[in-house]
């Protein structure tokens, strides 16, 4: 196991070191003739699908368990610390 | 409190750091690109005071309040202020950029089809913030 | 104090008091006060807005001056005090100590905050909280700004003091039977908000003097025209401030922690990773106090710096919801108002960390930046977050303070509007944002899609206001004529609670 995360670890340095590299060397070659409307805008979207997709699953879980957890569900029964002194 | 396993834990928070990870890397590729300023580009100088805003063309041509662009080119704005902060904003270009008193700041966009677009002011400065407006002219190239 | 109303004292016993529940209820009431005079604020604003044009406000300076006073109270005034108010009731019968370790400067951090509101509220400052030079040197009307730079230097001193006095109570005169690592999720969450304050505030409180004396003319800090630099102010404001933001948050995470176990009636999933997250967060807040400042002309590696920092945050308050979910998972749930409030809040805290994530992201700065994309991100946090899980445990600690129950009905109609309000203003405050709508403007030019929406949100901010004079009428009836609660178990669920009417008050 512990040879395991070591493993990770140097496999994370060897492919973080790098990606960090170059996200600091963006050097300063101009630029193209592009359209920020599209990339912003486009990125934008891409974070929302994401975004959305993650908050369906997270509201959806609340509500769930919003509703199966009550008290007054016919399935509902007691915790195991009901009576104790926890 | 404890005694149980903690594994969804751990898949949930890697879950949340690749995640994060992803947003990090797109958003990080999309500022790369939308920074660098095309070599071409024609400088233009705006200066925000209270409560209006001024252009100079590289050829010495000034106007205040509208601003006429060709399509077909790419502009840098650098952007000055006389007195307090501004913020100078196309919405329609997502072009934003900060005026502060003492820095050139500079921001690039190339215009793609004709037509009007509202230019704002989006950081307060003010009584008249709120109507610190101007006009954006795109125009059918000259030549 | 608890049960004031059925062995009445005069009201000076209480004020000159350093016992911690007669200081919580200081506390508790001055801030109440400041969360409805601020909360009127907000529907003024909102009412200007309805209409392009003058509705209500008759000029732009007017405007101005309100939504600075509003922003200011309800964090100031409201928010910072509310936490401190649940601290002095709670974090001394949690570590098991007869007080706070120092009743005195308790009373004095307290008494600090009426004449730090009084300067705001007489002065009415329209730079906004954020005080930005060069404009709050060389435009700002005195003395008004001058009352404010005052009254927010009496406050930090204020909030200094409360910090230093919940560290000590929790780290030193915790009970010696009880380890660091049985100290209650609550009373964590006011050891970690208060490390932060110690550590952020005087940053602030020097920018503070460096404003003043800017203002007075002998000095050109953040002045241009003297040398100065008005980024250094942002820098400076910011570094406190983003902090502050988790100030503000962790104490309100701490109450749901209180809250939510109870009505599940189940202990909290994981404590370890609830005090892991709190460290955490406390620790990460100060990496990020720069993605305020993406639009100010800061280079592309400041920028990817400054997200990085920023989306290193969001695992920490993930994981509190995670423990939320987890530990109602399984439980049997008993829906009382407070346990409402609290899951509400977990549901816009989603939300609101969500829009903070792509705030985060450099270039969607450019849309979202000074719009009405970031008033309603920061409001879900506040207002949807912080405010949800203070008021919920205002009606926890209700039958604690008053010895009565508050009436259950308007408790869940409260939420149920609120909720309901509060989705319709913010949610929509976001798109309006993606329309280009600039925040901090008087008057808009009648463009059909910002009518439509700034209409939408100032019907929600009359639903909150109206759920707001019900919960008024509520919090004012029950504690004199509600009906008497089991102060052993007020809500029927059974389990070890907290008693803070078992503090020994000496008055009684």
């Amino acid at each position: 196991m512990k040879k395991l995360v070591g493993l990770f670890l140097v496999l994370a340095v060897t492919v973080l070191i790098p990606a960090v590299d170059l996200a600091f060397a963006a050097g300063d070659e101009p630029g193209e003739y592009l359209d920020r409307r599209v990339i912003i805008w486009n990125l934008f979207y891409r974070l929302m699908t994401v975004g959305f997709t993650v908050g369906a699953v997270v509201s959806g879980t609340i509500i769930w368990q919003c509703w199966r957890f009550r008290e007054s569900h016919p399935k509902a029964k007691p915790t195991p610390y009901e009576g104790t002194d926890w | 409190m404890s005694g149980h396993s903690n594994w969804p834990e751990w898949v949930y928070i890697g879950v949340v750091v690749a995640l994060m990870v992803w947003v990090g890397a797109e958003a990080w590729e999309a500022e790369r690109l939308v920074d660098h300023i095309p070599a071409d580009a024609e400088t233009i100088k705006v200066t925000g005071q209270q409560w209006f805003w001024s252009f100079e063309h590289e050829d010495g041509t000034k106007e205040i309040g509208e601003l006429h662009v060709e399509v077909g080119k790419a502009y840098k704005f650098e952007i000055m202020s006389k007195d307090v902060n501004h913020s100078f904003n196309i919405h329609d270009y997502v072009v934003l950029m900060d005026a502060i008193p003492g820095r050139v700041n500079t921001v690039w966009f190339a215009p793609t089809e004709p037509g009007t677009h509202d230019i704002q002011c989006r950081e307060y400065c003010g009584l008249i913030h709120y109507n610190m407006r101007g006009t954006l002219i795109v125009e059918e190239p000259s030549s | 104090m608890v049960l004031e109303l059925q062995k009445p004292r005069p009201i000076w016993q209480i004020m000159f008091s350093t016992h911690h529940t007669d200081v919580g209820l200081l506390y508790l009431i001055t801030s109440l006060a400041f969360l409805f005079l601020g909360g009127s604020l907000a529907l003024a604003i909102r009412a200007e807005l309805f209409l392009p044009g003058s509705q209500i406000i008759a000029d732009s300076m007017t405007f101005n001056r309100i939504f600075t006073v509003h922003g200011t109270t309800l964090i100031f005034l409201f928010i910072i005090p509310f936490a401190s108010a649940v601290g002095n009731y709670y974090v001394p019968i949690m570590v098991r100590y007869k007080d706070m370790a120092y009743p005195k400067l308790n009373a004095i951090a307290f008494w600090m905050i009426p004449p730090a509101g009084a300067l705001i509220w007489l002065g009415f400052a329209d730079f906004t909280w954020y005080a930005t030079p060069p404009y709050s040197i060389i435009s700002a009307p005195g003395p008004a700004a001058d009352m404010w730079i005052f009254g927010l230097k009496i406050l930090g001193v204020s909030s200094v003091l409360g910090a230093i006095n919940f560290v000590v109570t929790i780290l030193k005169c915790k009970h010696p039977d009880m380890s660091i690592g049985q100290v209650p999720l609550l009373a964590w969450s006011f050891l970690s908000s208060s490390l932060i304050i110690l550590v952020a505030i005087p940053t602030f409180a020097a920018a503070l003097l460096m404003l003043l004396t800017d203002r007075l003319g002998v000095s050109g800090f953040f002045n241009p025209a003297m040398g100065g630099d008005p980024i250094a102010y942002a820098h400076l404001f910011w570094f406190t401030f983003h902090p502050e933001v988790y100030v503000l948050v962790i104490p309100a995470i701490g109450m749901m922690y209180e809250i939510i176990p109870r009505f599940s009636r189940k202990p909290i999933y994981s404590y370890n990773s609830g005090v892991f997250a709190f460290v955490l967060l406390s620790i990460v807040g100060f990496s990020s106090w720069a993605h305020h400042m993406y639009a100010t002309g800061m280079s592309f590696t400041e920028k990817t710096v400054f997200m990085v920092g920023t989306l290193a945050a969001v695992p920490a308050s993930a994981m509190h919801v995670f423990n939320f979910v987890a530990t109602m998972w399984n439980g049997r749930i008993k829906f009382l108002t407070p346990m409402m409030w609290s899951v509400g809040g977990i549901a816009l805290f989603f939300s609101a960390g969500a829009g903070g994530v792509a705030n985060a992201a450099m270039p969607l700065d450019f849309t979202t930046h000074d719009t009405y994309w970031v008033v309603g991100h920061f409001h879900l946090f506040v207002m949807g977050t912080i405010a949800f899980g203070s008021i919920g445990f205002l009606y926890y600690m209700f039958p604690y303070v008053t010895g009565r129950m508050y009436n259950e009905t308007m408790g869940k109609i409260h939420f149920v509007m609120s909720f309901i309000g509060t989705v319709l203003v913010f949610f929509t405050q976001h798109l309006l944002g993606l329309y280009g709508m600039p925040r901090r403007i008087f008057d808009y030019p009648p463009i059909p899609e910002w009518i439509a929406m700034n209409q939408i949100a100032t019907v929600g901010a009359m639903i909150i206001g109206i759920s707001m004079a019900i919960f008024l009428a509520n919090m004012i009836y029950s504690s004199g004529k509600g009906k008497l609660a089991n102060t052993n178990d007020p809500f029927g669920l059974g389990g070890k609670y907290y008693y803070p009417f078992e503090a020994k008050n000496p008055s009684h």
